[in-house]
């Protein structure tokens, strides 16, 4: 996009970790910012509060701060907010707890696949491009990268699309090798399961993605989600609408939430693939899945909603002269992302569980043939373009 | 090269849907259940033999922890058959009394099987939204006995009390609001595609089955067979009562959902009913301070929320205990339908259906 200056190597390796760090600091934010999210929209969908409790009546910072109500005998307005410590409690409860390892599984490969879930699913976050630009440049002053740009991107792939789908496809592994190392009944059943239906569902989903890839003919991140915004016939608009909601119910099944969550299905198979573990290895999983609903409304805000631009399917071209509404803001790319988390905490309190035959089903009787009629219509509507 | 097994699977003791202690030894072909054997016993206290060494007076704190959801049902079979054992004639008041609150005890039963039968298929905001109305009942039996969940609500002869002030208001308050209740639930899964799906031809049990089994309750009349204890054989103030008994005819489990909620309005109805009617009077017989007993014996059967839950109780001349005691628990009962109903089906077609039979294993083991 914008020009890039000459780096000299220092400062693009330099970069390349800040960002990374960057990212990995985004990911664990709005990560148990969503566990809490999912906390308290599912309180207020039951008619309750949601977490309330933990840090505590009297004590913490919450006590400190409402002392005075505390003093006058009332329920202080902050106690609504007691549950926002556990957004690091989840986590540091995970890391404190004994980490076991069942005699009979085979260790090396129990031990690898939980890293191999989370790694795969935060390395995605290496082709996703918040923002098509620098969003800032560092000042002169500042030693080594001073007049350096930070993106919103970390690299600039012009396969970014094929990288991300290739590494998200590492995944499944992660779930299918952990519940076989499990060496144990009904991790085996969930990870079958998850196998079969990851790979299913990864049809319809990759092709859902290939409606915007024709309709652009790029698989670079930043063309796409401009060229979407900007270039595409607004005649697309009905086909890229439908196209999203098949990604997103195929998002659903990818990253085994309701109502898609056979490979752990609670009710059946206890916990499903992660049966056997604990502590912090069964929090890569938990990380992992909570990432992955983050990747997939990262990947449907770029790709259906217009990403950083404010309106999707080619209308953003109506707008791009306003003042700042017009310009590409990765504001607009986080709040569509976030809208789309909420989404997936809301079906979780609404609807129920679909049986795996069912799951299975879904996504070869009607998913896959509707995705395949979608690719064709697209490709039509590129070659009358 | 590739080898065909069989997978042997222990659902439960300690399982999240298998409804407290039930064990299943399960063979899996893949997905699909070959074979199902439903192991019990691990919640046997001996009941039946303990309430054998306790005076007539004393066993009813047993029955509560029976069903333990459901306790008043309990309760009053025990309660009525001891009557029918001396010949007793409970005041009227009393029977009404007794009539409201076992049709309370049959909503809080319904709804903790929604609640449960609804988490186990993954619809887990009705688990909530019930709690909330059966938070109101127990509330309800709170201001009436003074405990929530194992009553002890009767005497035998009667009540031991009155019904203390304010409690006809709290009940006509969740009368008004209840029907509400029992739509928005319908709202959430009724016409939800996913609930039909997970729940239409799902564990069927043909009304001869049902029959052949034993088989009794919403279950039975799932099947099409309208035999309710409350019409059949009518008891407490029952046959004063104007209501109907659901009945569906699919015997699947989304049937079984269809008649506990009508029955659920209906208990509404009779609990209107009962408060409306309610008559004046004493709520004690006169007893003697002590029940001794003739040689006799009596089988007292009742509609609890699961099925026929009926108590079958010898005398022995002189004796202040049972010289036999047993019941036909409902619960025990409908469980021998399982393997019917699951084998050839699927591994989550086992949890639909343990929750659609609605079993509580402290009855099934007492």
């Amino acid at each position: 996009m914008n020009a890039t200056p000459e780096l000299t190597l220092l400062q693009t390796c330099l970069m390349a970790v800040i960002q990374a760090v960057c990212v990995v600091l985004f990911i664990f934010i709005i990560v148990p910012l969503t566990i809490y999210a999912e906390r308290k929209v599912l309180g207020h969908a039951q008619d309750r509060l949601g977490a309330t409790r933990i840090a505590g009546h009297r004590v913490g910072l919450t006590g400190w701060l409402n002392r005075g109500m505390w003093r006058m005998g009332k329920v202080p307005f902050l106690s609504y907010w007691r549950g926002l410590p556990m957004l690091v409690g989840d986590i540091a409860k995970l890391f404190l707890k004994e980490d076991i390892v069942p005699t009979k599984a085979d260790r090396a490969i129990f031990l690898v696949a939980p890293a191999l879930s989370l790694i795969a699913s935060v390395v995605v976050f290496a082709a996703v491009s918040f923002y098509p630009g620098a969003l800032f440049t560092f000042p002169k002053f500042v030693p080594v990268l001073g007049g350096v740009p930070f993106n919103g991107f970390i690299t600039d792939m012009n396969v970014g699309l094929l990288f991300i789908l290739g590494i998200a496809s590492v995944g499944v592994y992660g779930i299918v090798l952990g519940a076989w190392a499990s060496n144990s009944k009904y991790p085996l059943l969930g990870g079958l399961r998850s196998g079969a239906q990851i790979v299913s569902y990864e049809v319809p989903l990759t092709l859902s993605l290939l409606v915007p890839v024709v309709l652009t003919g790029t698989l670079n991140f930043n063309d796409m989600t401009r060229k979407l915004a900007l270039e595409t016939s607004p005649l697309a608009a009905p086909l890229m609408a439908v196209g999203f909601l098949v990604y997103f119910t195929c998002g659903f099944a990818e990253t085994n939430r309701m109502p898609f969550d056979m490979p752990e299905a609670e009710n059946e198979l206890v916990a499903g693939f992660h049966t056997e573990y604990s502590g912090m290895r069964f929090g890569f999983f938990y990380l992992a899945e909570y990432i992955n609903m983050v990747v997939v409304s990262a990947l449907a805000s770029a790709f259906f909603l217009g990403g950083p631009y404010l309106l999707p399917f080619g209308l953003h071209r109506f707008v791009q002269d306003w003042p700042v509404l017009g310009a590409p803001n990765a504001l607009w790319y986080v709040v569509k992302m976030i809208l789309l988390l909420f989404v997936f905490i809301w079906v979780r309190g609404t609807i129920p569980r679909y049986r795996y035959d069912q799951v299975m089903a879904v996504a070869w009787k009607y998913l896959i043939p509707f995705t395949l009629v979608l690719v064709v219509l697209a490709a039509a509507l590129r070659f009358a373009a | 090269m590739f080898k065909n097994e069989e997978m042997e699977i222990n659902m439960g003791p300690q399982h999240p849907s298998t409804h407290g202690v039930l064990r299943l030894k399960l063979k899996l072909d893949g997905e699909i259940i070959t074979k199902c054997t439903p192991c019990i016993g691990y919640l046997h206290r001996g009941v039946e033999k303990i309430c054998e060494n306790k005076s007539f007076f004393q066993g009813q704190v047993w029955t509560d922890r029976m069903d333990y959801t459901s306790a008043i049902a309990n309760n009053l079979g025990w309660a009525e058959s001891i009557e029918k054992l001396f010949g007793i004639t409970v005041p009227r008041r009393a029977v009404y009394i007794r009539t409201l609150l076992n049709e309370f005890n049959r909503l809080a039963s319904h709804l903790i099987w929604l609640a449960t039968h609804g988490l186990d298929i993954g619809a887990m905001t009705v688990f909530i939204y019930t709690f909330r109305e059966r938070e109101a009942i127990l509330d309800i039996f709170d201001a009436f006995c003074g405990s929530r969940l194992t009553t002890t609500a009767f005497r035998i002869g009667g009540l031991r009390e009155d019904l203390p002030p304010g409690f006809e208001k709290k009940v006509r308050d969740f009368l008004a609001k209840f029907p509400d209740c029992i739509n928005e639930y319908e709202t959430l899964l009724t016409e939800n595609r996913i609930w039909k799906k997970r729940t239409i031809g799902v564990g069927i049990l043909k009304a001869e089955d049902a029959i052949a089994m034993g088989v009794t309750g919403p279950v039975l009349r799932a099947a099409g067979v309208p035999y309710d204890i409350r019409k059949a054989f009518p008891y407490a103030a029952y046959s004063e009562m104007d209501f109907e008994i659901p009945t569906r005819t699919e015997a699947d489990t989304y049937a079984r959902y269809q008649v506990r909620l009508e029955e659920m309005r209906q208990s509404a109805r009779i609990i209107q009913q009962c408060i409306d009617g309610l008559p004046e009077g004493p709520v004690m017989a006169k007893l003697p301070k002590v029940l001794r007993s003739e040689v006799n014996e009596v089988y007292h059967p009742t509609e609890a929320p699961k099925g026929e839950l009926g108590y079958y109780l010898v005398g022995e001349k002189g004796s202040l205990n049972p010289y036999r005691f047993h019941v036909r628990a409902p619960g025990f009962i409908n469980l021998q339908a399982l393997p019917m109903m699951i084998e050839g089906g699927l591994v989550a077609d086992v949890i639909a259906t343990i929750g659609t039979l609605d079993v509580v294993l402290g009855e099934i083991d007492r």
